[in-house]
């Protein structure tokens, strides 16, 4: 399909659920709007929390907050994963020393580590931080590992035919090697990041998104909880989309996706 | 000096938790400046041979020496063309050839002089900045064959370098590796299937024997070249026309040809 044509199909389906929607919460009253909130109930919400705020804060302040976490954690936990991913691809014997480790940690789902982050380190920042780092940290390492194993054999042959050094080798041969691979660990670890920080936010947080939707539910206001689980969306959906700029930036040589 | 040397070579390889003889005491010298042509049915241990040469593989027993130092692994002295090509996707057709230079640190100016002539010598002028991607099979085997070359290598180690390339381009490629042969005499092994190809280019031809490769044969072609002055003529097609390099094809051709039938796959 055409691009143009396909975007013209995504618009006709979402206003078509639009459509749906309003009329089964306001004309029909098939489904009650005290559990799930009408267009303009959500549009209500929606302004109040823009303008005069909620839980605390805009939310604007809330989303920027959330942001802030997400990107902070995603990046120290990328900056510690692709480096132990490429030595663990190239280097059998780092492999043998760092997989028992993974091995232990791997299983553990990164929710797990909430209740500890919590007693460790409060309710604060720090304590989202380093629970997206577990969770984002282990897709990263895991898909730079494959992908440098993945290489194909006769490419670093060739490199070091050429008389390739330590430094050229990493940053020329394995990285862009690696990268279509490494980016598959990226986006795994973003998603992850944001599962990841919703969920510590629930479990107690000062600000927000999490805490929008958290307090919201103990306020019985449901169409507040669907303007923070929309908020999470945009943003998810923003950072995603923001990474697979970089990503067809970054690997110019790759041939072209329809 | 950078001869080639190799000493009653055996090579074992592992498949399904069998060990199997690839290569059974092979014995070989490519003299400096030398162009040796090895030909052999499929699977006979060509490309072992020459990753042996290349330090990418060891022998089981025997020795392999270049430049009387036996070779302990890979190195831009003794260039390769891989079978496979083995470009590098993510660079340039110019950041390829430029790889192996820029490891040395080759001064930009002299770097980009040769790389503009090695670029010339392939035909690959207006495909400086494209990607491995887009070109043809047989275009990307010359940008290998020029990251090879513009080393300026003490050996160079080519496994079926014209394989892809289409029968004009062939042509032109054997008469340059020829004349640059001629003022530029390099230790060459050369892997082909092409049996008018091996007479063409080289010094002398060895024939393998099926797996386990040995060499069953070694054809003096320098001193048939010299006594029918093959180099009077310009022309490939003259030349494979005159008697006596036919006499030479034929005779490798049934000797490989023995090789064949019956032989196991
Ligand atoms: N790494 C390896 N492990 C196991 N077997 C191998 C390995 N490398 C080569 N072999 C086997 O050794 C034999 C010789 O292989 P080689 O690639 O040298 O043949 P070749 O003469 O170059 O063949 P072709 O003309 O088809 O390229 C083959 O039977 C091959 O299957
Ligand atoms: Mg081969």
């Amino acid at each position: 399909m055409r691009p143009s044509r396909r975007f013209f199909v995504g618009i006709t389906t979402i206003a078509a659920l639009f459509a749906v929607w309003a009329v089964l919460t306001m004309v029909t009253g098939t489904v009650s709007t005290g559990r799930f909130p009408s267009p303009l109930q959500f549009w209500e919400s929606a302004r109040q929390v823009l303008t005069v705020g909620y839980a605390d804060a805009t939310l604007f302040a809330h989303a920027l907050h959330s942001l802030k976490l997400v990107v902070m954690g995603f990046l120290v936990a990328i900056a510690a994963g692709i480096p132990l991913g490429l030595l663990m691809g190239w280097s059998r014997r780092a492999e043998a020393f760092v997989n028992p480790v993974f091995l232990l940690i791997r299983p553990i789902p990164p929710l797990a580590w909430i209740p500890l982050a919590i007693l460790w380190l409060g309710l604060g920042d720090a304590a989202k931080i380093m629970v997206i780092f577990f969770a984002a940290f282990v897709p990263s390492v895991i898909n730079t590992f494959t992908g440098v194993r993945m290489i194909e054999p006769h490419i670093i042959e060739a490199a070091r035919m050429l008389g390739t050094g330590r430094r050229r080798m990493v940053r020329e041969v394995l990285v862009p090697a690696a990268s279509p691979m490494i980016f598959t660990g990226l986006r795994l670890s973003l998603q992850a990041s944001w599962t990841t920080l919703v969920a510590a936010e629930l479990v107690g947080a000062l600000a927000g998104l999490g805490r929008v939707l958290n307090v919201a539910q103990q306020d019985i206001y449901p169409a507040m909880v669907m303007v923070g689980m929309a908020a999470v969306g945009v943003l998810g959906w923003a950072t995603t989309r923001l990474l697979a700029m970089i990503e067809a930036r970054a690997m110019p040589w790759l041939p072209a996706r329809a | 000096m950078s001869a080639i040397v190799f000493e009653s070579v055996h090579r074992q390889f592992e498949r399904d938790g069998k060990s199997f003889p690839a290569l059974d005491n092979v014995t070989l010298t490519v003299a400096d400046k030398e162009f040796v042509a090895l030909v052999g049915p499929s699977g006979c241990g060509k490309t072992t041979c020459l990753r042996m040469a290349a330090g990418f593989e060891a022998p089981s027993s025997g020795r392999v020496l270049v430049g009387g130092v036996p070779v302990t692994g890979p190195g831009p002295d003794r260039a390769v063309v891989f079978q496979q090509f083995a470009l590098f996707p993510w660079k340039s057709v110019e950041d390829n050839i430029a790889f192996g230079l820029r490891n040395r640190k080759v001064p930009a100016d002299e770097r980009r002089e040769r790389i503009a002539g090695a670029i010339r010598l392939m035909g690959l002028e207006g495909y400086e900045t494209a990607f491995p991607h887009q070109l043809s099979g047989g275009m990307q085997q010359r940008v290998a064959i020029a990251r090879a070359y513009v080393l300026d290598p003490q050996a160079l180690l080519m496994d079926e370098p014209f394989g892809a390339l289409d029968a004009q381009t062939r042509v032109v490629m054997q008469e340059e590796l020829v004349r640059l042969a001629r003022v530029n005499p390099r230790t060459v092994l050369f892997i082909t299937h092409a049996v008018e190809e091996a007479v063409y280019l080289a010094d002398r031809v060895a024939i393998m024997t099926r797996r386990p490769g040995r060499i069953k044969e070694v054809i003096d072609v320098r001193s048939i070249r010299a006594a029918e002055a093959w180099d009077r003529h310009e022309r490939v097609e003259d030349v494979m026309d005159l008697e006596s390099f036919v006499h030479l094809r034929t005779h490798i051709w049934r000797s490989l040809r023995e090789e064949k039938v019956g032989g196991e796959r």
